[in-house]
């Protein structure tokens, strides 16, 4: 076989219980690799230790950083990049779009039932406590009519490719979901560092999200508005995502604000310029729920603008994703997610979930307490992969105390089958050498009312710590292109 | 028979400090329903600033003030007139077959309709191992048992002011048994929802003249949904049912919702709150 000469992969080690993005079932390099893992090993390793380095400066130099919350010095910290892009072939392209779009879609007919009809709940599908003992669930948007019926304007789909070889979804981000910038500046880096590679592929672009976004932001426009003016909002420079929000701002040509730049007189919301004030129209917001307004909600949030909320329900601002979507994004309703599509839509689901076991009910609690060792132990609220407890890497005391805590609060929790996530060579710094890495897939996908657009490319996330499942930045994962290739 | 009501609603707000930046929302207009009629609000605020109308999001009427000068006092009043229908809270047969509201509130698409009015929050949550202080009892009708709970509300608990602050839980309420209009009603909604019947609490003015016993502020009750009948006041402070003296603001799942004044101030340091209500009515 030709590959062992590469020098680059000569000490490649390939783990075969585990499934390797980039070979077959038969341990030769797919086709669609093939070119890429030539160009490649022309290259020697000391060529991928000067790029790498220059890569990860040029992602300092521009301020392409995130904050980890919880250690005591807030540090920023690249997202480290990784220099071998991930392909995706046309044809499973089209299985994850569209089950990406399906999922949006699903979930926004749920949320537009259970704010208004309940439907599925009444016919006993969903049941009642999921939304009921929900912190997310807002009353206040009981029969609110949000503008072209769009809850989840924005969604995040975190998908994995398991040893079968078939995709499966791990979360539905609807609140904030955040990534999306990365991938833009993932594709930008690696051009700059390996522009011949794009010569022998037709990858789709993925610079044109911000146009997409806008596009959509502008079609929910209150009613009686001509041309709105979008902003987008954030709540401040000490957000691990600040970058990302300042990106999208920057790249749809609108204004970035946080809240003290808004206020509310009248039930219309403006912005203050040094012309005056302006008004404002639709706004992106990337500020939760509990922090939007704080004479509605959390009166501590220093982060909202006082009155939005009543300014959204007359209204006269549109606010994506739509408050109260959050309830959707809840691990305990993503396990109904097959039985919501079925619902809604009469459809099977495209994309598959992961069986989900809920604490809450007797008889799989007991199973779970049975079996933490070859379980994830999720909490149904938390994002970004905090309160994660993976079964298998636990020791007694550690799996005693998680027992503990899911017995207080069995609601708290649901359990999946340990997935294993497939693998891709990774460029690994201390080796020096590429490895196997696992790595996972963020989906970008805009629902508007006549509009649904997924990003042909996405978020591939790769734990960069060998055997490290769990892929989020804050957990100390690292990024890849990735590739979606244009049909033949 | 009608009533014209006059409640005039003051408060004094200093502070330590000068405060460059400040939000008032005012939830204290008495609401327009079917027995409260053309309801005119005045309102003033010292600084002279914009008085802004707006709708909260549970859909009561709101008063907002964001004056624009920096400030180390300032007093707001407001003066609603209306009129009140008498109200007779018996207006129902209460001789009602039970049967069927018992059996509608066993309902599943009933939970789901009222469920906001049925779940527990922290301010309606019964601690441990009292849900059976008070229990309802199944060969009595609904409405008797809920005059039962108004009358047990009223005898265990003493109503005391200062005891308790407007955030509260039960556990304190139960274990003291010393509370305020707020706490009576926590505990009646409490043990309401318990047993099925859609409770919520209710924020606005007692008319005091006949003796009633309420805070010198803002009063609370509750209204229960008894099916077939409709919601129906319930006022465990004073172990009688909602009557003409009852002037309505807003309700909610609990105070939470209906606190009537929220405020955003941008200070530091100490601040003092005097407030006072009058209520008068005339025939």
């Amino acid at each position: 076989m030709a590959n062992i000469e590469n020098q680059i992969f000569s000490s490649y080690q390939k783990n075969p219980e585990l499934y390797d993005e980039i070979y077959d079932g038969e341990g030769k390099i797919k086709e669609v690799y093939q070119k890429l893992f030539d160009i490649y090993g022309e290259h020697s390793i000391s060529d991928y230790v000067n790029l790498n380095s220059k890569a990860k400066s040029s992602f300092f130099n521009q301020g392409i950083t995130f904050q980890v919350y919880g250690d005591n010095d807030v540090q920023e910290k690249i997202f480290p990049f990784d220099l071998f892009p991930r392909i995706i072939d046309p044809d499973e392209w089209d299985i994850i779009e569209r089950g990406s779009i399906q999922r949006s879609k699903a979930l926004n007919l749920f949320l537009w039932d259970i704010y208004h009809d309940k439907k599925i709940l009444k016919d006993k599908v969903v049941p009642i406590d999921l939304i009921t003992s929900s912190a997310n669930y807002l009353d206040q948007m009981n029969g609110v009519n949000p503008p072209g019926g769009i809850y989840n304007h924005i969604s995040g789909t975190d998908v994995i490719k398991h040893k079968d070889g078939k995709y499966y979804v791990l979360e539905d981000n609807i609140r904030c979901p955040s990534g999306v910038s990365y991938v833009i500046c993932n594709r930008t880096a690696l051009k700059k560092a390996l522009f011949g590679v794009f010569n022998h592929y037709q990858t789709h672009t993925v610079t044109n999200y911000a146009e997409n976004l806008l596009e959509l932001l502008e079609s929910v426009k209150p009613k009686g508005v001509d041309v709105p003016n979008v902003v987008v909002i954030t709540p401040g420079m000490f957000n691990s995502a600040f970058y990302e929000h300042s990106y999208l701002a920057k790249t749809m040509g609108v204004e970035l604000v946080e809240g003290r730049d808004l206020f509310v007189e009248n039930d219309f919301v403006y912005m203050k310029t040094i012309k005056g004030p302006e008004k404002v129209d639709v706004i992106y917001r990337r500020i939760d729920d509990q922090f939007i307004d704080p004479l509605e909600f959390r009166p501590d949030s220093a982060l909202g603008v006082p009155g939005l909320f009543a300014a959204y329900k007359k209204g006269n601002v549109t606010l994506a994703n739509a408050p109260g979507t959050g309830v959707a994004d809840d691990k305990a309703v993503y396990t109904y997610m097959p039985q919501i599509i079925k619902y809604y839509l009469n459809e099977e689901p495209i994309l598959n979930n992961v069986h989900t076991y809920h604490c809450s009910r007797p008889d799989e609690l007991k199973y779970v307490l049975e079996h933490i060792h070859e379980l994830v132990i999720k909490p149904v609220d938390e994002a970004g992969g905090y309160g994660i407890s993976i079964g298998n890497t636990l020791t007694k005391a550690e799996i005693e105390k998680v027992k503990l805590e899911i017995k207080e609060s069995p609601r708290k929790y649901v359990a999946q089958p340990i997935m294993s996530l497939s693998v891709h060579p990774t460029y690994i710094d201390e080796t020096e050498s590429f490895e196997q890495r696992h790595v996972d897939l963020r989906t970008f996908t805009i629902l508007g009312k006549d509009k649904e657009f997924v990003l042909k490319g996405g978020l591939t996330r790769v734990a960069l710590k060998r055997g490290n499942l769990i892929v989020n930045s804050s957990q100390g994962g690292g990024s890849k292109d990735t590739w979606v290739l244009k049909k033949q | 028979m009608s009533n014209e009501y006059k409640i005039t609603y003051k408060t004094e707000n200093t502070y330590d400090n000068w405060v460059n930046n400040a939000y008032w929302q005012f939830l204290i207009i008495p609401m327009e329903n079917n027995t409260q009629h053309d309801v005119n609000v005045e309102f003033s605020n010292s600084l002279f600033a914009d008085n802004e109308y707006s709708i909260n999001g549970f859909g009561f009427k709101t008063i907002r003030v964001h004056p624009k000068i920096k400030f180390k006092q300032i007093n707001f009043e407001a003066q609603f007139s209306f009129r009140k229908d008498d109200i007779d809270p018996f207006d129902f047969p209460l001789d009602l077959d039970d049967t069927l509201a018992n059996e509608k509130i066993k309902e599943f698409d009933f939970k789901i309709d009222f469920e906001s009015f049925l779940k527990r929050t922290p301010l309606t949550t019964l601690p441990d191992g009292t849900s059976s202080i008070f229990i309802f009892d199944p060969s009595n009708s609904i409405f008797k048992n809920l005059q039962n709970l108004n009358h047990w509300t009223f005898n265990h608990i003493q109503f005391k002011a200062g005891v308790t602050q407007v955030d509260t839980e039960l556990k304190d309420v139960i274990a003291t048994r010393q509370g305020v209009c707020q706490d009576f009603t926590h505990l009646f909604c409490a043990m309401s929802r318990k047993n099925g019947i859609p409770a919520r609490y209710v924020s606005g003015y007692l008319n005091q003249e006949h003796g009633l016993i309420g805070d010198s502020q803002m009063h609370a009750w509750a209204e229960v949904y008894i099916p077939l009948v409709g919601w129906k006041g319930f006022d465990p402070t004073n172990n009688i049912m909602a009557n003409t003296n009852h002037i309505k603001v807003c309700h909610g799942k609990d105070y939470k919702d209906c606190s009537p004044l929220k405020g955003i101030i941008y200070s530091q340091g100490q601040n003092k709150t005097k407030y006072s209500v009058k209520v008068q009515s005339q025939q």
